[in-house]
């Protein structure tokens, strides 16, 4: 018997030693520690052949030594195995070299387990290498711990990966030594070599910050430290929520501090969003409040000055002055009247209607009024869709956005983009974080390149009687006035805006579903004949009626009209005529009713400033309702419903 | 003459509509809110009420459904400066309950005057 080379040169075994001058003693003692050893060990000849197995091989294997000494390796392993995975290296450690390698192995006992293998060469006296001794341990257990803690260090990886928490590790000094891709993206960096290279001071704007949260690490090891604002990579200060851990070592001193880096923009944009909306509802309960008592006020004032103007007939220059009176209180009518809109203690009549068609009708009428130097684009939407609305008071949202967008950019020019498209309610959930009452929502963009505004004037917009005009221009109720509408619609109104560089206003109307059905109803569709005046508000207005299921009969001249009102099969039920109107004189209406004696009712919709020749047609009796501008389809609709009864 | 009774808690505005309405000779009772509308109620001599709707103590709407009840054939006008309850204006829960017309302050007193002759004419034809 041969030994190995390593164990005749070990200084442990000196070749002096006594028992080593007894072959069988030293056969029998090799035997033993071979069969004793946990390790599977076999001898290995050249030609591939078992030549001596030991005990814990043949447990393995589970089969006597016999059936398995004498045995090629290919015979024993399968030839694929043995031709893929074992051949090279015997060959290997045949050439001389102790070969160590892992491997997977199936074994009848317990299956595929992994083993760790160490081919040894046994050098014969002439220094060829006749044998060589496999020696294979079980370390199946090891790898699987070994995978096992890949496979969880793995996991910890995905979660600093995948979280949206920047993660850190600094010195105490504050040299970064780590950092995952949610610190870079948070702070708008494309550079991990950078970043692991800075110091995380430069990233506080303010000095002494870091050393205050070292501090704060010292006394308490683990700890929240708040809300800072930290400079991104582009110099621009973001909010974030900063959590840390200081290590320390046995003497107590910090060695490295871990921190949690949370951008916390998202999270103080709601916050400030929800102050603004609770802010409005506040002073919306109060400014209603006092336009309620204002409204008693007013009537009293006009009570009495329609009692003097009475008792003044005969005196002009004092009935102008009471007439001067009256002039006021319209003007405070309608400051009260778009307050009440405001703090939505207005009911609005809402019917289906198409956003597009209104908006369409909206930018068809201010680019007949826009200066020059301003453009408006405005592409067709690729999807209609219908919102509950009172057409009139949508109208009215549209127009305001796109004229304070004019204004903006009155004196620089400029372009305003008009977009609509329908969005998911899911997108709109996330956008607005609070319940969606709709499946889809209609989101229309207004956006100028205009002066835009300031942080602090952003948070002020929508308050009743902000504004930023010079004082006596406008009474600042605009915007105020288009939160409540929307707001009564369930909609949702937001903005953004850059100094320089202009605003955007994104309105959020949820899309109605349902269409209003008229077939079932077998009565006859009420017909209005429609006076139309200017051509906009008019349209919207007829819109508004056909919308909510009346026929509207449009004229083309004052012949057209004699013919309709006098043809007695088929009669219209009630006139809509606009004081403005081109086609038909107001002077030609009191004739035509009084001449012919026409009894068809009439509504009468004039400005705010009522005119003496209008006075006189509704003293005569013609007019049996007159409403002023603007009117919603509330209104409208009570006037046509009350004359129709 | 018919006789008009004003319910509203506004002294001033209560007394214009007094004036007004002796000066086209009605005659005139008052009452400052809901709950003395209701008490001192005289239907012998009532025929129309001119209500406020948002009053201290009972409010208008419920002094349209308890006269309504004592005289049904009580003309009821509602007069209101705005105010919402629940998803309706309360002008409209007035004009559901039962009130003939209704007036959003502040509104023209000739208006309100042409109204309540037109009521009040509508009684004697029927």
């Amino acid at each position: 018997m041969i030994f190995p080379k390593q164990l005749k040169t070990n200084p442990d075994m000196n070749e002096n030693d006594d028992f080593m001058r007894f072959p069988e003693v030293e056969k029998e003692i090799s035997d033993h520690i071979i069969n004793s050893s946990r390790s599977m060990i076999s001898i290995i000849s050249r030609n591939y052949i078992y030549q001596k197995v030991n005990s814990a091989f043949c447990n393995a294997h589970g089969v006597r030594p016999d059936s398995i000494v004498g045995k090629s390796l290919s015979d024993v392993w399968g030839n694929n195995t043995f031709e893929s995975a074992i051949k090279s290296k015997i060959d290997l450690c045949f050439s001389g070299k102790t070969v160590q390698y892992e491997a997977p192995f199936s074994t009848p006992q317990n299956g595929e387990r992994f083993f760790e293998v160490t081919l040894r060469p046994i050098l014969s006296k002439t220094d060829s290498i006749p044998y060589i001794v496999a020696e294979t341990l079980d370390i199946n257990e090891q790898v699987q711990l070994k995978q096992q803690a890949i496979a969880k260090e793995e996991e910890f990886r995905k979660l600093e990966t995948n979280l949206p928490v920047g993660f850190l590790r600094c010195d105490p000094e504050g040299k970064i030594l780590h950092a995952n891709k949610a610190f870079l993206r948070i702070m708008d960096c494309n550079d991990e070599f950078s970043i692991t290279n800075s110091n995380l001071k430069s990233f506080y704007p303010e000095e002494g910050l870091f050393e205050m949260h070292l501090q704060q690490l010292i006394d308490c090891n683990t700890k929240a430290l708040g809300r800072v604002n930290l400079k991104n990579c582009k110099g621009k200060e973001i909010p974030c929520r900063l959590s840390g851990y200081l290590a320390v070592n046995e003497l107590e001193q910090p060695v490295f501090i871990d921190l949690a880096v949370e951008d916390s923009s998202r999270e103080l944009m709601l916050e400030d969003r929800l102050l603004q909306a609770q802010k409005l509802e506040t002073i919306g309960s109060l400014a209603g409040g006092i336009a309620h008592d204002f409204n008693n006020i007013l009537a009293t004032i006009s009570g009495y000055a329609e009692m003097l103007k009475e008792d003044l007939q005969h005196d002009p220059e004092l009935s102008e002055r009471v007439s001067k009176i009256e002039g006021a209180v319209s003007k405070a009518r309608s400051i009260t009247s778009q307050i009440l809109t405001f703090s939505r203690q207005v009911e609005q009549e809402k019917v289906q209607v198409s956003v597009s068609e209104v908006l369409a009708e909206t930018v068809g009428f201010v680019k007949s009024s826009v200066p020059p130097n301003i453009s408006i684009k405005y592409d067709l939407p690729l999807k209609e869709a219908y919102v509950l609305a009172d057409p009139t008071q949508l109208f009215r949202v549209f127009l305001n956005l796109m004229t304070n967008a004019i204004q903006a950019m009155e004196e620089t020019g400029g372009t305003l983009s008009v977009n609509m498209e329908v969005v998911r309610g899911k997108f709109v959930r996330h956008e607005l974080n609070k319940d969606i009452v709709a499946d889809e929502y209609v989101l229309l963009t207004f956006k100028d390149t205009g002066l835009g505004m300031e942080p602090s004037l952003i948070s002020r917009i929508f308050e009743p009687f902000f504004t930023t005009r010079e004082v006596g221009k406008g009474t600042g109720l605009g915007l105020s006035v288009i939160h409540g509408i929307i707001k009564e619609m369930e909609g949702e109104i937001l903005v953004s805006s850059k100094k320089e560089q202009g605003s955007v206003f994104y309105v959020y109307l949820p899309v109605s579903k349902k269409y209003p059905d008229y077939s079932g109803k077998s009565y006859r569709k009420k017909r209005i004949l429609f006076i139309a005046g200017n051509q906009y508000e008019s349209r919207i207005l007829s819109l508004a009626l056909e919308n909510k299921g009346y026929e509207l009969i449009y004229i083309s001249d004052q012949n057209h009209l004699i013919r309709i009102l006098t043809n007695e099969n088929d009669p219209p039920d009630l006139v809509v005529y606009m004081s403005d109107s081109k086609q038909i004189q107001q002077g030609d209406i009191v004739l035509i009713y009084s001449r012919l004696k026409i009894i068809t009712p009439l509504i009468l919709i004039t400005d705010s400033n009522r005119e003496l020749l209008e006075e006189k047609l509704v003293n005569s009796g013609i007019i049996k309702q007159q409403l002023i501008k603007p009117v919603s389809l509330k209104e409208i609709g009570n006037a046509i419903q009350a004359l129709l009864k | 003459m018919p006789g008009i009774l004003i319910v509203e808690d506004d002294k001033e505005l209560r007394e214009m509509l007094k004036i007004s309405l002796i000066r086209h000779k009605y005659t005139v009772l008052e009452a400052a809110d809901g709950k003395e509308a209701i008490t001192h109620f005289k239907p012998s001599i009532t025929d129309l009420v001119i209500t406020d709707l948002i009053m201290p103590d009972e409010d208008g709407l419920k002094v349209i459904m308890r006269l309504r009840e004592i005289k049904p054939s009580l003309k009821i006008i509602a007069i209101s400066g705005g105010g919402k309850a629940g998803p309706g204006s309360y002008l409209n829960l007035a004009k559901a309950l039962g009130a003939n017309v209704i007036f959003p302050k502040p509104f023209s007193i000739n208006d309100l005057l042409a109204k309540i002759e037109q009521l009040l004419t509508d009684e004697q034809h029927l």
